[in-house]
């Protein structure tokens, strides 16, 4: 089966309280044109507003907006294996909300076997951290958080306005893993363009036009500012095939306010074929894809970043390099 | 393995006499339909030779019988524990494997904690252990994986565990040996991580891919599984059983159960089931002891004539395989890990080879399709006397219960389910209509059939007590949760033939043992309490056993009441406490 045509997951943990529902609540309420599942641990926690049901069962919520919510069962490799079943209501995209006591690298190894990496891929691993509880973590809670850092591409620190600045250092000091993507948050305000593969950094492997197809509001930032004044996108194009390895540390050594980066490439180890670069957070995967079949072979990366985090000069020479 | 000077053959007469035993002045149910309440037994060579009033019994006294006053204490057949895993219970914490033992060790630490153990382990065998924690290597700025471990151990092979068990690291020499290469295929519930362009395994294995490391390395040290077996038989004993399947061994397990009977230390009869399938540990040696090798193993105490396998999934994962679809399913019914048609082969060619089938069938689905195999080897077979066994039963479709009898096979319940608990309650996941029908017990009874427990020890208790009240009660032995759960209770009396009779029907010697009758073996426990004088909630899961005897001999003795006797119990003391 052709991998561009996989559904995307993202798995969103952290521990109860850190803002995980909120976050839930704000994907499934936000008008991104998918048909989402959102698989939630907790249905009571999850407030959707009347009007948006259409219909409810036991363990099911469908929405106006085409998503549905449903509970995760105690087996996912069934709830999953059925879910793709489905054919006529198979979902386009799934976020899945790990259980707060759990390690989310299970789950992720989950969408790897082999019944699955091909019609799943993982399109992001989110942390949501309680930016004023977690330095009193200790023991098992505590390693418990560690694997949820690990897991994570993008760690969402919430409740930020109720921390100090020194705290968020001596937080960042004390937990954070170098090359860690950290995105600060209020109410779990995050650009969804960030933290899912919707609008332009979709997961099909094609590049869409700069616009995106969901409005600024639902992204949980205020109407007068696009998402475009507060993160940066570069592309770089080249004709030339590239090296695997000096692409591979290219990639790893973007700085850590690139969020994402997505790239057809023509690997110089991989002749004939193209492959689709998907990096988030500090997490890259490249995949051979599809033969060129008439086209001539080239590479397109487009890259997303903090505002001012973009030194194009600095991309352009270290992308160059990456010629075979 | 017994006193050579105990067996008796047709023409060799039998001693005559006076008893050796005589067990005197107690309460006891004999589960014989006959006699069913007795005050004293005469015990001679293992068996029972007179049971009945203490005068009658009295007869049988002679200048060396040894007399003990039970003191009007309640004594009952042996329980007979029909499906349980001290092994998988037990033996991987004895096995001597790498233990980092640190809570969360760096890379530094990991990489010295597998030198030390190569230093105290010289030689080319396996480092096989636990833990890593893979943040570690992120902190440090590290990928775990076979490059790594080949930097500082590229000669020997190395696989181990991730702390949250996620995925298991190994070497190059690992994956060399255990035959995982580029062009390795997959396992179904588990993948190798590989570089995503050249396919290269990175010494990542997830999940299933475990198994294949398993598979090449040695099985799990003799003296770990022969401490998991004793210990094992030691607590049963201490609990009154005196009958017990281990279902799934390897050949492995059977040299160590067979060592622990040759230094007379099984206190338990023990049928053991070879696994007929990989999915737990490996068994190399599967159709040789199918074939035969299995009469190798065999005593008194000690038969493999049996074959388990896993027909369906679990409750957990909504894989029981269900006559119908699951709730708020419109075609799911969960799964087979073999088809109809494999079974109905193996079972007919079991059944001609004189080896019970032990299917795990947990959805009704999978029992109904299990008997129409058993029925179909009955056709073609004709009555082999074999007597084959529905493990779990969770639930059964009403129109079965008569099989059991019309076919001869035995429906083993396991207690994890059957009374309210938050674990029980996870697990009611068939739907209202399906649940009310859990455990069936009483269906199956009712219909003729024969019903029996099993521990399933680790998933539950190796103690049987605890299931034996629920079974009569539906109710949460220790009061952790109010009310009853699904199903219908059955009697004092019935459940008391499931923990013996029956479990001697299921073993195929209720004609020589599971009631306390004359001619029959001289099994029998003492207990502290008189099972007919108490209300069952609350008083029969933490029933303590004073004495238990097998074939005449004592085989746990509380209260040290044979000390210094030539009937001195194999068990006596603590018990292990696991």
């Amino acid at each position: 089966m052709n991998r561009r045509n996989s559904i995307p997951v993202t798995i969103v943990s952290g521990f109860l309280g850190a803002g995980k529902t909120t976050l839930l609540n704000r994907i499934l309420s936000s008008d991104h044109g998918l048909r989402m599942a959102v698989m939630v641990n907790d249905f009571g926690a999850i407030n959707i507003d009347s009007q948006l049901i259409v219909s409810q069962t036991q363990t099911t919520i469908s929405l106006a907006n085409g998503c549905i919510c449903c509970t995760v069962e105690s087996d996912l490799i069934e709830q999953l294996g059925r879910m793709l079943d489905n054919r006529e209501n198979r979902p386009e995209y799934i976020v899945i909300e790990a259980s707060g006591v759990s390690n989310p690298v299970k789950i992720a190894n989950t969408l790897r076997y082999p019944q699955f990496r091909d019609v799943l891929s993982i399109d992001s691993i989110l942390t949501v951290v309680d930016a004023a509880q977690f330095e009193n973590l200790e023991g098992v809670m505590a390693q418990l958080a560690m694997e949820q850092l690990d897991a994570a591409d993008i760690i969402v620190l919430n409740k930020i306005d109720q921390v100090r600045r020194e705290q968020v250092d001596a937080l960042r000091a004390r937990w954070l893993y170098p090359k860690a993507r950290l995105l600060e948050a209020r109410h779990c305000e995050v650009p969804l363009e960030l933290v899912l593969g919707v609008g332009r950094f979709n997961s099909d492997g094609k590049l869409k036009p700069a616009e995106s197809r969901v409005p600024s509001h639902s992204l949980g930032i205020t109407p007068a500012r696009d998402h475009g004044a507060i993160f940066d996108t570069w592309c770089w194009s080249s004709d030339q095939p590239l090296s695997l390895k000096a692409l591979r540390q290219t990639l790893a050594a973007l700085p850590t306010d690139i969020y994402r980066a997505k790239g057809v490439c023509n690997i110089a180890e991989v002749p004939g074929q193209r492959c689709i670069m998907h990096l988030v957070g500090n997490r890259c995967e490249i995949n051979p894809a599809e033969k060129w079949q008439g086209t001539a072979p080239f590479s397109q990366v487009i890259v997303i970043g903090k505002r001012g985090a973009i030194d194009a000069a600095a991309f352009q020479t270290a992308f160059e390099q990456c010629i075979a | 393995m017994g006193n050579p000077a105990d067996f008796s053959s047709s023409n060799i007469p039998g001693n005559t006499g006076a008893a050796d035993l005589v067990l005197t002045n107690g309460r006891i149910y004999t589960v014989d339909a006959s006699n069913p309440w007795a005050d004293a037994v005469a015990i001679r060579g293992g068996r029972f030779i007179a049971v009945g009033r203490a005068a009658e019994v009295a007869s049988c006294i002679g200048a060396h019988t040894r007399v003990v006053d039970l003191n009007g204490r309640f004594a009952m057949p042996g329980l007979y524990d029909m499906h349980t895993h001290p092994d998988l219970a037990l033996a991987p914490g004895y096995s001597g494997d790498l233990a980092i033992g640190l809570d969360d060790p760096t890379p530094e630490q990991v990489k010295q904690a597998v030198l030390d153990y190569a230093e105290s382990h010289p030689g080319d065998g396996w480092i096989y252990g636990q833990y890593f924690v893979r943040y570690t290597f992120k902190q440090a700025g590290l990928v775990a994986d076979r490059e790594w471990l080949d930097s500082f151990m590229p000669d020997r092979p190395v696989a181990i565990l991730d702390r949250s068990w996620g995925c298991m690291l190994v070497n190059s020499k690992a994956l060399e040996l255990a035959g995982i290469n580029t062009d390795t295929t997959d396992p179904r519930h588990g993948y190798i991580e590989r570089d995503s362009v050249t396919a290269e395994p990175t010494g990542i294995l997830v999940d299933g891919a475990y198994a294949m490391i398993h598979a090449t390395m040695p099985p799990t040290p003799q003296h770990a599984l022969k401490r998991a077996y004793r210990e094992g038989v030691q607590f049963q004993s201490g609990h009154g059983v005196v009958g017990t399947k281990y279902v799934h061994v390897c050949e492995h397990r059977l040299n160590a159960l067979k060592s622990i009977d040759q230094a007379g230390e099984l206190s338990v009869r023990v049928e053991a089931a070879i696994s007929w399938q990989d999915d737990i540990f490996p068994v190399k040696r599967r159709w040789e002891l199918l074939a035969g090798e299995r009469h190798f193993y065999r005593s008194a105490r000690l038969n493999a004539n049996a074959v388990k396998f896993h027909f369906d999934g679990t409750h957990e994962s909504r894989s029981s395989y269900l006559s119908s679809a699951w709730p708020g399913e419109s075609s799911w019914r969960g799964h087979l890990n073999l088809t109809p048609e494999h079974i109905t082969d193996m079972v007919v060619d079991m059944d001609r080879k004189g080896v019970r089938v032990i299917a795990h069938c947990t959805g009704d689905g999978a029992s109904d399709l299990f008997l129409d195999a058993v029925a179909e080897a009955r056709r073609r077979n004709g009555d082999s006397g074999v007597r084959h066994q529905c493990a779990h039963s969770t639930t059964l479709l009403d129109a079965n219960l008569p099989r059991f009898a019309e076919l001869q096979v035995t429906a083993e319940f396991s207690p994890v389910g059957w009374f309210p608990s938050s674990f029980a309650n996870a697990r009611a996941v068939f739907g209202e209509e399906r649940m009310q029908r859990a455990y069936n017990f009483k269906g199956v009874l009712e219909a003729g059939g024969v019903a029996v427990m099993g521990t399933d020890w680790p998933v539950s208790s190796l103690n049987p007590w605890i299931g034996f009240e629920a079974m009569i009660t539906r109710q949460n032995p220790f009061a952790e949760e109010e009310g009853s759960f699904y199903g219908k209770p059955i009697s004092l009396e019935q459940a008391i033939s499931v923990m013996t009779i029956n479990g001697a029907w299921c073993m195929g010697i209720e004609g020589q043992a599971g009631s306390i009758t004359v001619g029959k073996s001289a099994d029998l426990i003492v207990l502290d309490r008189n099972l007919f004088d108490i209300a069952a909630k609350g008083n029969i899961h933490n029933t303590q056993v004073q004495l238990t005897l097998l074939e005449g001999e004592v085989t746990w003795d509380r209260l040290g009441e044979f000390d210094g006797t030539d009937y001195a119990a194999i068990w006596q003391g603590e018990l292990p406490n696991f």
